[in-house]
């Protein structure tokens, strides 16, 4: 059977949908509706993506920059991180619980994580009296390379050796490190108040941390 | 006919056309010869306004016509994606065209055409393409769905004109005859509709099914692949012999997700590179080539879960969690102790090097020592797996380490690591540095390079073996699969089941005997077989009628030993 040139798919339907407007529309809305979803698919990158990392060619993820800040109270909680310094000693950031705790993911091959590393060392010279702890966690380094960079830049607070990437997978549900360097600033209460994915500079992170410490506990 | 008062000539709406001789009698009535605005059929419905215009592009856009005109043209802009060289597979040809076509090759990439599948004109013929299937499908889905219960045509009065056609007769009363018929056809499985003296029987409408399942299993599939380009994710990680990473965007070296992909979603695995071996054929017109890769790896699923061993091989990926892990690549990492001016350690860790040459796997890395005091050191070199003198230069005869020796050129200076963009680590950034003035030696395993000045001493201390993993995670190719076979089978469906449809009349004849019409239509006969099943299917029928009495009505009086049989001739 043949079809008239020009006619819609179906043969006859053309009677059936003047018979028939009202049946019609649901399913064309329903056929719209996928479709256009379908085409979307293909659309730019919208706000979804903007939190997204993604490599930069040069063999490491840096991340998108941006800082994240948590409403007080609202932020999620940090997990219980135990790991071992790079001096061997066994760390845990429960005994800093009560402290505004600076927590610095970061590598010394990283141009990122050496440029904000100064900024970094000053801050916690800087607000040791006040009760604010620092604490590193060091990736894909060796010891001796770790500690020849903490000499190097004067970073006197200690760091944790993540060989295996276990802090990192620790902070996978609550705010995860996105690339490298990223700073976690934690109030009192054991809640992260603050995420920067990139390098820091020492009047954001001043700012961030003064805001944390005026957080009650 | 029963029930229905139809006008002869008029199209009942139910009614195809397709019993008028099995040809297209789907002409509407011709526009009458009042001024569009006038017409009585148009009462209710506006003039082409704003919303007519939009529903005539829609009608025009779901019609058959303009699907193929699209598939066509997606064939057609297709082709200079294979003719022309692309930017994402083959950049360096895309340069060459450059080159070789200076005043051409601008105007080509203006249009997009060095990047075909990535162009927006591309992607607007498959969209149009993809939302006139959808427009077309799924309207005619609710509609198959709807009328899955609708019963066969009233058969047509004259059913001589038919294509295919027989006539017998029988001694049978026209009820009786009818129900033998109605019995015989709804044991094969034909749809019924009986009405005063004719039967209607229509079967095949799994025909319509497989057609739609096949065009739904198109949409099921672009679904399918855009489940995986929004929730899938690649990543890459070169892992050395006896360390281990876990699956977060920190440790990874690419990561590419999908647009709807996070850091916290990805699969919190580890994995642990215990040892990697690579076995070589050592004889023969094919020494050297690789014969075997193991990667010896162990695994957990989650932090917590039992950790599991496994043989990575090459197309043996690792499946955990829903993630696939494949081992693509591997090399030679040596291991360097540098010790600055100092004396403190100030570097002392496997550095990958990147195999230039696949015949002895020589390689070449580079060493940065950012933290060394006073500057910064940098070292660029080469590493042999067996190296053998030839010619007064050392190279790498076999793949296997049988005589490592790395050879390195070190420089000093600023490395610009502490300021700036962010350098590969495996690229020395040479514009701050100055070569120091030391020979290049080559380095057995324990042996060291002193460097002049005071600066420090470097120790080539082992070396170690590493493997590059891909990591990929693709939530649509379960879906995709599935989405295939459906497409499939509706289309084998769509071929080989044919809609078709039988007539019977039944009614009394000259002599007193009852004529029997039995007539045959199909819908589409492509493959052709209905005339058998046609002349199979009347002769059935004659032989149910003629079992069940003789031809004559008289005899049909008499009784005869059908007991089922009820006298319409006495009423």
């Amino acid at each position: 059977m043949s079809r008239l040139p020009g006619s819609a798919c179906p043969a006859g339907s053309m009677r059936r949908r003047a018979a028939r407007p009202r049946g019609r529309r649901p399913a064309a809305i329903a056929a719209l509706a996928l479709a256009s979803g379908l085409a979307l698919a293909g659309c730019a990158a919208g706000p979804i993506a903007q939190d997204t990392p993604v490599s930069n060619g040069q063999s490491f993820v840096s991340g998108n920059s941006g800082t994240t800040v948590f409403r007080p109270g609202a932020g999620p909680v940090a997990p219980t991180v135990t790991g071992t310094a790079l001096t061997g000693a066994k760390l845990s950031l429960a005994t800093y619980h009560g402290d505004v705790v600076v927590m610095n993911f970061w590598g010394s091959w990283c141009t990122p994580c050496r440029e904000e590393a100064p900024a970094l060392a000053q801050l916690a010279r800087q607000f040791r009296a006040s009760g604010v702890r620092f604490v590193g966690v060091d990736i894909r380094d060796s010891p001796a390379n770790a500690e020849a960079f903490m000499h190097d830049f004067g970073i006197q607070y200690p760091s944790l050796n993540d060989p295996g990437d276990e802090i990192a997978l620790d902070f996978r549900s609550t705010v995860p490190p996105a690339g490298i360097p990223t700073t976690l600033v934690i109030a009192r209460s054991g809640r992260v108040t603050a995420r920067v994915i990139g390098g820091t500079t020492y009047d954001g992170l001043k700012q961030l941390i003064t805001q944390a410490a005026a957080e009650p506990s | 006919m029963t029930g229905l008062r139809v006008p002869p000539g008029a199209k009942h709406p139910g009614q195809q056309a397709a019993p008028e001789l099995g040809q297209q009698a789907a002409q509407r009535p011709g526009p009458p010869a009042e001024a569009p605005d006038e017409r009585p059929a148009a009462a209710g419905r506006s003039p082409f306004g704003t919303a007519g215009w939009l529903r005539w592009a829609w009608r025009q856009l779901t019609s058959m016509r303009t699907a193929l005109i699209l598939l066509f043209l997606l064939a057609v802009a297709s082709v200079p994606g294979s003719v022309l060289p692309q930017q994402g597979i083959d950049p360096q040809s895309v340069q060459q065209y450059y080159v070789s076509h200076p005043s051409l090759a601008p105007l080509l990439a203006r249009l997009s055409l060095f990047n075909v599948f990535a162009a927006p004109w591309f992607a607007a013929i498959y969209l149009l393409l993809f939302l006139s299937l959808a427009g077309c499908v799924v309207p005619r889905t609710f509609r198959l769905a709807r009328s899955a219960r609708a019963l066969p045509p009233p058969a047509p009065r004259n059913l001589a004109r038919l294509p295919q056609s027989a006539r017998h007769e029988t001694g049978l009363a026209p009820g009786e005859a009818l129900d033998a018929a109605a019995a015989l056809l709804s044991a094969r499985r034909f749809r019924l509709r009986t009405g005063d003296g004719w039967l209607s029987a229509e079967k095949g409408y799994r025909r319509e099914v497989g057609n739609l399942l096949f065009h739904l299993a198109l949409l099921g599939l672009l679904g399918a692949v855009a489940l995986g380009g929004l929730f899938g994710y690649k990543a890459d990680r070169l892992l050395v012999a006896g360390s281990s990473f876990a699956n977060t965007v920190t440790a990874l070296d690419e990561f590419h997700p999908g647009r709807a992909v996070s850091a916290a979603d990805l699969q919190p695995f580890s994995i642990t590179l215990n040892r990697f071996t690579a076995s070589y054929v050592t004889s023969g017109a094919l020494r050297g080539q690789p014969s075997a890769f193991h990667a010896y790896i162990s695994y957990s699923a989650e932090p917590g879960s039992p950790v599991r061993p496994y043989d990575l091989r090459v197309n043996h990926p690792l499946n955990v969690d829903g993630v696939k892990v494949f081992l693509i690549g591997h090399g030679y990492a040596p291991v360097f102790k540098v010790t600055d001016g100092t004396g403190q350690v100030v570097f002392n860790q496997a550095v990958p090097f990147i195999a230039v040459q696949q015949t002895g796997l020589t390689s070449e890395g580079v060493v940065k020592v950012p933290d060394a005091s006073p500057q910064q050191l940098g070292f660029a070199g080469v590493f042999l797996p067996s190296a053998v003198d030839v010619g007064g230069q050392l190279e790498s005869v076999f793949p296997a380490p049988d005589n490592p020796r790395v050879s390195l050129v070190a420089y000093a200076g600023n490395l610009g690591e502490n300021t700036g963009p962010s350098q590969s680590v495996y690229q020395l950034n040479t514009a701050g540095l100055r070569k120091l003035p030391i020979a290049p030696r080559p380095l057995a395993p324990g042996q060291s390079m002193k460097l002049p000045d005071g600066d420090g001493t470097l120790t080539f201390t082992g070396y170690q073996q590493w493997v590059s993993l891909a990591i990929t995670y693709d939530p649509g190719t379960l879906p995709a699969l599935i989405a295939g076979m459906a497409a499939l089978a509706g289309l084998l469906l769509s071929f080989f089941v044919r809609r078709r449809r039988m007539f019977v009349r039944a009614y009394p004849g000259a002599d007193g005997a009852t004529v029997v019409d039995v007539a045959g239509l199909v819908r589409t006969d492509a493959g052709g077989g209905f005339e058998e099943e046609f002349d199979g299917l009347a002769e059935a029928v004659r032989s149910a009628h003629d079992g069940h009495g003789v031809t004559a009505p008289a005899a049909a009086l008499a009784g005869t030993d059908n007991p089922a049989r009820t006298d319409p001739e006495g009423e």
